[in-house]
């Protein structure tokens, strides 16, 4: 098979010399410079990087939020806009950094995208709410009373309603204390393993990735410094770059 | 009737001479605006005054149709001022505004309610052109503001797979309805609140007033005909701008 590595694994997104270049008032500025990496399905992906260096703008060109300068994304081996992009945005869904719930209810959320039938269809939120370890008797509260890592987890549940292929996270944790964020990165871990789904997660915090194993990508200006295995990018780094990002250098 | 002359006018000035030094009392600051504004709505009015005499006495359906060109133009640009933010906001309001009045000044007159003269067309293609700038200026910006100070809902939706029609139409909706407000309320309230100018200008120009009434009736439903187009078509032109083929926001 084409799509695979040497170990045998699937490569489910390839992105090739990708890249990002905004016109600004005071000219040009590139936000991804020749991004070249293959996610594996079934894995988990954290992209670590300083604030600014293109993390988010990432994800949002893998599923077409934003429009790319150059390169190509591929999803299953075929260029993205090759998908009807609403189609895309389902298989690789994005959850963002700060949870947007919609007016109503978390059970009107959860059935957003599907017929209307399934707001009342207790079974059809019990199921979502229980896969991120929500109560199912919060599917009628207004989504305004519920906790930030609340709002995150319906937020996960409402992705994960559309059967994605590939599930982004924008710093899912970045506005949770360290004991809702623990819940978060379990959940994560959880997600992964009991549904197979393809993580990719952005974090500022590489102790974060170092938790959640996996595959590590450093991303530093819109560039891809360096990658390998959670455990050992952070802790053996061959770039000077990583040794100064995580010695809080940069 | 009331009979008027320079000789009235010059009488009437004495109203605004009370307003400026009432603001000089009070220390409003509005002296300097309220004499401009005497002096500047005169020239204005007298000159229109002329031009449609002029026109008027023409009687040229082309002069008719270049006098409302230059109105909706006028309007347009007033209308895109407000909408700066938003790419071809002039085009997108004149074509707004254009279908507005076409489709209401034209519906009267294949009904025959007004006759192809320009002592009917112009007044009335005055009040629609108006009428459809105030419309699209407001929904452009709020249209404009809402997506804006909204861009985590808009895209959250996005990105669950909405298409930007789906992702923006209770903003779209909300926007429309700001535009037509004003109109809506209008007819809420008209005849008990406030007599509309037209018909005041009818009855004090000596009709009856229950012609009066009736001629304000239809102005009042053509305006409401008027608004609903306008800002329905600023709405859709202006959404457009905002997002791209791949329903992307880009603004």
């Amino acid at each position: 098979m084409e799509t695979t590595t040497a170990e045998n694994q699937e490569i489910i997104l390839s992105a090739r010399e990708l890249g990002r270049v905004v016109h600004l008032k005071d000219g040009p500025r590139t936000i991804i410079d020749s991004f070249t990496f293959d996610f594996y399905r079934g894995k988990i992906h954290t992209v670590v990087g300083p604030s600014g260096s293109g993390k988010t703008s990432l994800l949002r060109l893998f599923n077409r939020l934003d429009e790319k300068t150059g390169g190509e994304v591929l999803y299953n081996a075929h260029p993205i806009e090759g998908y009807r992009v609403t189609e895309l945005r389902k298989k690789i869904a994005l959850a963002f950094q700060i949870p947007y719930l919609f007016p109503g209810t978390v059970a009107s959320n959860l059935a957003y995208c599907c017929d209307e039938t399934f707001v009342a269809d207790h079974d059809f939120s019990s199921r979502f709410l229980r896969q991120v370890g929500l109560d199912p008797e919060i599917a009628d509260r207004d989504p305004e009373k519920l906790s930030v890592g609340q709002k995150q987890r319906v937020a996960f549940a409402r992705a994960l309603v559309q059967e994605p292929d590939i599930l982004m996270l924008d710093e899912p944790t970045s506005s949770l204390d360290p004991g809702a964020a623990k819940v978060i990165e379990e959940l994560i871990d959880g997600l992964n393993r009991e549904l197979g789904l393809t993580i990719i997660m952005v974090t500022h915090n590489f102790k974060q990735a170092q938790r959640l194993g996996g595959i590590s990508l450093l991303i530093i200006d819109g560039r891809l410094v360096e990658w390998g295995s959670s455990s050992e990018l952070f802790t053996h780094p061959r770039s000077d770059l990583t040794r100064k990002f995580v010695a809080e250098e940069l | 009737m009331i009979e008027t002359g320079y000789v009235e006018v010059a009488i009437a000035v004495t109203l605004m001479i009370i307003a400026i030094v009432l603001s000089r009392w009070q220390r409003i600051g509005t002296e300097k605006e309220i004499a401009i504004g005497t002096i500047q709505s005169f020239v204005q009015l007298v000159a229109v005054g002329y031009a449609l005499e002029f026109i008027f006495n023409l009687d040229s359906i082309f002069a008719i149709l270049g006098t409302i060109l230059v109105m909706i133009l006028v309007g347009s640009y007033t209308a895109a001022r407000r909408a700066s933010h938003i790419p071809r906001a002039w085009a997108l309001s004149f074509v707004a505004i254009l279908a507005g009045s076409v489709v209401t000044l034209g519906l009267l007159l294949t009904m025959g309610i007004i006759k192809a003269k320009a002592s009917y067309i112009i007044p009335l293609g005055g009040m629609t052109v108006g009428n459809s700038m105030n419309c699209a200026a407001l929904v452009m910006e709020r249209l404009h503001s809402e997506i804006t100070g909204n861009r985590l809902a808009v895209e959250t939706a996005l990105a669950l797979g909405k298409t930007w029609r789906e992702a923006v139409s209770s903003y779209f909706t909300k926007s429309v309805k700001a535009g037509m407000m004003s109109m809506l309320n209008f007819l809420k309230v008209v005849g008990i609140v406030q007599l509309p100018g037209a018909m005041t200008g009818m009855i004090l120009a000596g009709a009856s007033p229950l012609k009066a009434v009736l001629i304000q009736v239809i102005v009042g439903y053509m305006l409401t005909a008027a608004v609903t187009v306008t800002g329905l078509v600023a709405a859709h032109l202006s959404v457009k701008q905002m997002f791209t083929p791949a329903d992307q926001l880009k603004i």
